[in-house]
């Protein structure tokens, strides 16, 4: 005997193509977050990018534009499952069906399909950055600390993102039962949404929004702090806000009026252009969740080449194949005994160079900051620590000459004047073991690429430098010797050396760059706790040398060309790892949610498709009307998330010092050969999503 | 049978309020076989929807079987739409996952009783209206004709007060539209059915007892059929016309 449980089985198996959709929707986004989130809270991860610090910062934000994409895509594909499923609902409750009657199976298949399908989301997570990452470590690139540790703690974001969509299901199958008018339920599925229309105007606007709001979103900060003397709060970050504004207004104008003028002819695209229009609500808010993601996507994807090429370049062009820099109280190795190592190697040395240099306080104007998040300027005698050199050792390394005179000094930037790390408004210089005070004053650049490290260089006039240097325990001196390998380099030479290099150094010396010697002896004198001896300080050990944050933090890390050429990838395989999942999370739900969307689009507008078949409409007038459905769809998400990035991108590199340097315009030169190869991807994605509407659609 | 007094029912679109009923009465008797005609927007439909529950009303009264159909609860709507009403639309609102038999059966289904002796009505009204060889197809398998015949039948499964029409031969052929027509005269001679159908088809309406004729929201005439069905339809044209102005 059929009993109304036996009924809904029945009819839940013969709808199981829009309940399949429904699982696959949920289950993707559940998967991509639940992979994003495992991989953002692994042990893994968060050793190598360094809390506060930019590269997580850029991970979160992408995880926030995934999230909202996968939130958007999941109560999308909950609203077309209802809508598919209203028809069924409207005509039993047509046919006397109470809600009390039609609840609980009703709440029982979503709540089946929704929890299953995110908690198989979530399980299959796990599986897909596992096997993600390690397929990237067997093609790629392997080291030791790629190896990936997963932490339940990822599970604090999935799992509620789990209940949002079993909770949001719930909800609008409730919604539905309300509906007093059983009509408006039956209609719902063949129901427009056309979306409120403005003039042609907003698209331009749209633009201008777009870019004003991404450079008032990315001066914000900066302008607020030199107009308030603080640090801006969190709310500064709305300035972004236009950006989505205008994204929202290109959209509306692209699915409204689109871009190409219909003056001569406003029949051609008339068919096209009012279906669009007639399920525009929906459609413009898959175009910008798209967008976003395919802009999450390019940023991500962004970050290999802009560092990769930066890097390659820096490398090739250095002088010297061989850098080294040191204290002077350490036990380092002398020149024969590198000489004979080489010789181990078939190499000889060349143009050997060595000098000292002197670690001395520079005095300065410090940042004092309050804890309501302003801040003042206050003089301070030890500002920060600086490598100083004297004008003859500058000249015997670089083989430049240059005049100091007495009183002043040289910053040594790099030739393009791009990476200024050292500071320009010192007027004393305090030896550290002394305390004796040499007055100065800033005369000018020196260019020397190899000498632009995070700590800056300086040069003094010979005769002030030994003046300074006078009592200057070898604590606070250092020394650097720099020369080539003739013929062809040696990679095991070069790692054999660095090794014993390290090997050298005492544990005073396990130290990252940004430890300011100068500054913990300020606070060790004030009787203060100085940051970097807290665990907000990135360690770095001895034992592991080959450790990328060893490689890019350690304070005497020597330039070693071969070495940063062959190991780069090595060193900044998380990073890359990190930021290639992050871009194929983001690509892969923007493709599918831009097929998701071509397949509704068909499935809404079958009836249309029909009745042009009925008035004689050719298979190839059909074809072209769908893909003019489907094009938008994937072209303008793609255009304007491409552009928008590579153009923030862009901007990004002008702001840093107001020019493009040659690597950058490289990195960016890559970029959009990048952006070329996606552009095919999402080329070949909507060819074979056209091919499936135009069978759905039985256009042969 | 059915009583309906002084129905008003509005639209609101946007800040615009559009009223379709203003102020319908009129009663039907028990196996009589009304029709409601009119040109668009005249109200037919929303009459329709109104006695059948679908969509509230603002003002006036139904009663149906004595009963009033003002204020009552959700469950007792449902109630009413299950038990004492059977419904035939346009579009057929077939559930596409059932046979044509089950799909008959649903209002039993959802009474939670399909017993034996409504299995045995269910293959009656199979047989009754013809539809015998296709009691094991799908509604996607079968022609339009013989989806609204099963419509018919699923109408009256519960042996229901009144039967609620809304344009069931708007989307058939001549053919498949007398053979609906023929369901429900049998289901007037033979079950004694109430039926109030809403059509714009003249012909289909000269099968009525009774035609009301709807015009912005009143009824204008009522018109009832006292010789032949080809005469009457004469009728009914020389009416339209009239009401649609023709004459002068």
């Amino acid at each position: 005997m059929m009993t109304i449980q036996k009924m809904e089985q029945k009819l839940q198996k013969a709808d199981h193509k829009q309940a399949k959709l429904y699982l696959f929707c949920n289950f993707l986004s559940l998967m991509l977050i639940s992979a994003y989130s495992a991989m953002m809270c692994s042990p893994t991860v968060l050793n190598i990018l360094p809390g506060g610090g930019d590269s997580r910062k850029q991970m979160y934000a992408i995880f926030t534009l995934a999230l909202f994409g996968c939130v958007v895509f999941t109560v999308y594909a909950a609203s077309l499952f209802f809508r598919k499923k209203s028809r069924q609902l409207g005509i039993l409750m047509a046919l006397g069906a109470s809600r009390k009657r039609l609840a609980p199976g009703l709440f029982r298949e979503v709540l089946s399909l929704s929890f299953f399908s995110s908690f198989a989301g979530i399980l299959a997570g796990f599986p897909f950055i596992w096997i993600l990452w390690n397929l990237f470590r067997i093609f790629i690139i392997d080291s030791a600390e790629m190896k990936l540790i997963l932490s339940l703690k990822c599970l604090l974001i999935s799992v509620p993102f789990f209940l949002l969509v079993v909770a949001f299901a719930c909800f609008t199958a409730f919604r539905y039962l309300q509906k007093t008018n059983i009509l408006d339920v039956v209609q719902e599925e063949h129901k427009n949404e056309p979306v409120k229309s403005f003039g042609k105007w907003c698209g331009p606007v749209g633009i201008i929004l777009l870019l004003f709001g991404a450079i008032a979103g990315y001066s914000g900060p900066m302008l607020y702090q030199t107009l308030f003397q603080a640090y801006s709060p969190a709310w500064i970050n709305l300035l972004y806000a236009p950006v989505f504004i205008g994204l929202y207004l290109i959209m509306l104008h692209t699915v409204t009026h689109g871009w190409k003028s219909i003056k001569r002819n406003p029949y051609k695209n008339i068919i096209s252009r009012s279906m669009m229009k007639f399920q525009g609500r929906q459609t413009v808010n898959n175009l910008l969740v798209t967008t976003v993601l395919i802009a999450g996507a390019c940023f991500a994807v962004f970050y290999t080449p802009m560092l990769g090429t930066g890097s390659m370049i820096e490398t090739n062009n250095r002088t010297y194949d061989y850098l080294f820099h040191y204290r002077a109280d350490q036990d380092v190795m002398s020149r024969e005994e590198i000489e004979a190592q080489a010789a181990e190697y078939g190499l000889t040395l060349t143009d050997w160079n060595s000098c000292d240099y002197l670690t001395l306080a520079m005095d300065g104007m410090e940042r004092i900051e309050e804890e309501d998040g302003s801040f003042y300027f206050e003089y301070t005698e030890l500002l920060q620590s600086g490598k100083f050199l004297s004008a003859s050792a500058f000249a015997d390394i670089t083989g430049q000459s240059v005049n100091v005179a007495p009183g002043t000094y040289l910053a040594v930037s790099n030739t393009a004047e791009t990476s200024l790390y050292v500071y320009l408004e010192s007027t004393q210089l305090t030896n550290m073991s002394t305390r004796a005070k040499l007055p100065v004053k800033f005369a000018g650049l020196a260019h020397y690429d190899m000498l632009t490290d995070s700590v800056g260089y300086y040069i003094l006039n010979d005769a002030d430098y030994q003046t300074i240097a006078e009592g200057l325990t070898k604590d606070w001196m250092g020394e650097m010797f720099c020369f080539n390998a003739d013929g062809t380099d040696s990679y095991p030479f070069a790692t054999s050396l660095f090794h014993r290099f390290v090997d050298c150094f005492g544990p005073e010396c396990e130290l990252p760059h940004y430890y300011d010697p100068v500054i913990k002896a300020k606070c060790d004198e004030n009787g203060e706790v100085y940051w970097g001896d807290t665990d907000d300080m990135t360690a770095i050990h001895f034992s592991k040398p080959d450790a990328s944050d060893f490689r890019a933090y350690w304070t005497y890390m020597p330039k070693i060309r071969i070495l940063d050429q062959n190991d780069f990838l090595r060193n900044f395989a998380v990073f890359l790892m990190i930021f290639i999942f992050i871009a194929i999370v983001c690509m892969s739900a923007a493709l599918v949610i831009s097929y998701t969307r071509c397949q509704t689009i068909a499935l809404n507008n079958h009836y249309i498709f029909d009745d042009l078949k009925k008035l004689g409409a050719s298979p190839d007038f059909l074809a072209t009307e769908v893909k003019k459905q489907c094009r938008p769809i994937f072209q303008i998400p793609s255009l304007v998330g491409m552009t928008a990035m590579f153009l923030l991108y862009s901007m990004i590199m002008y702001a840093n010092d107001g020019k493009f340097e040659f690597s950058e315009i490289c990195g960016l030169g890559v970029c959009l050969s990048i952006l070329l190869i996606i552009g095919v991807l999402i080329y070949l994605v909507y060819l074979r999503t056209i091919q499936t509407v135009k069978r759905n659609l039985g256009i042969l | 049978m059915l009583y309906v007094k002084d129905l008003y029912k509005s639209y609101e679109v946007g800040q615009k309020k559009y009223s379709v009923l203003k102020g319908i009465s009129f009663q039907i008797a028990q196996g009589e076989f009304v029709a409601v005609m009119g040109p668009s927007g005249s109200g037919k439909s929303t009459l329709l929807n109104c006695i059948s529950c679908y969509i509230p009303f603002e003002q006036g009264n139904i009663s149906l079987g004595g009963m009033t159909l003002t204020n009552l609860t959700e469950s007792e709507l449902a109630e009413v739409r299950n038990k004492k009403l059977g419904f035939v639309f346009q579009d057929f609102m077939l559930l596409d996952g059932l046979t044509i038999r089950e799909n008959i059966l649903v209002p039993r289904i959802i009474q939670g009783n399909v017993s034996k002796d409504g299995e045995k009505l269910a293959d009656q009204l199979i047989s009754l209206f013809g539809i015998d060889h296709i009691r094991n197809k799908y509604p996607a398998e079968v022609s339009g004709g013989e989806r609204q015949r099963t419509a018919v039948a699923r109408s009256l499964i519960n042996q229901p007060l009144m039967i609620l029409a809304d344009e069931p031969t708007g989307n058939l052929d001549s053919k498949s539209s007398r053979a609906v027509i023929e369901a429900f005269e049998d289901a007037q001679s033979k079950m004694d059915a109430t039926i109030f159908m809403v059509t714009h088809d003249s012909y289909a309406a000269s099968f009525c007892d009774r035609v009301i004729l709807l015009k912005d929201g009143t009824i204008y005439k009522q018109l009832e059929k006292e010789t032949t069905r080809s005469h009457f339809q004469d009728e009914l044209l020389t009416a339209i016309k009239e009401m649609s102005g023709d004459e002068q």
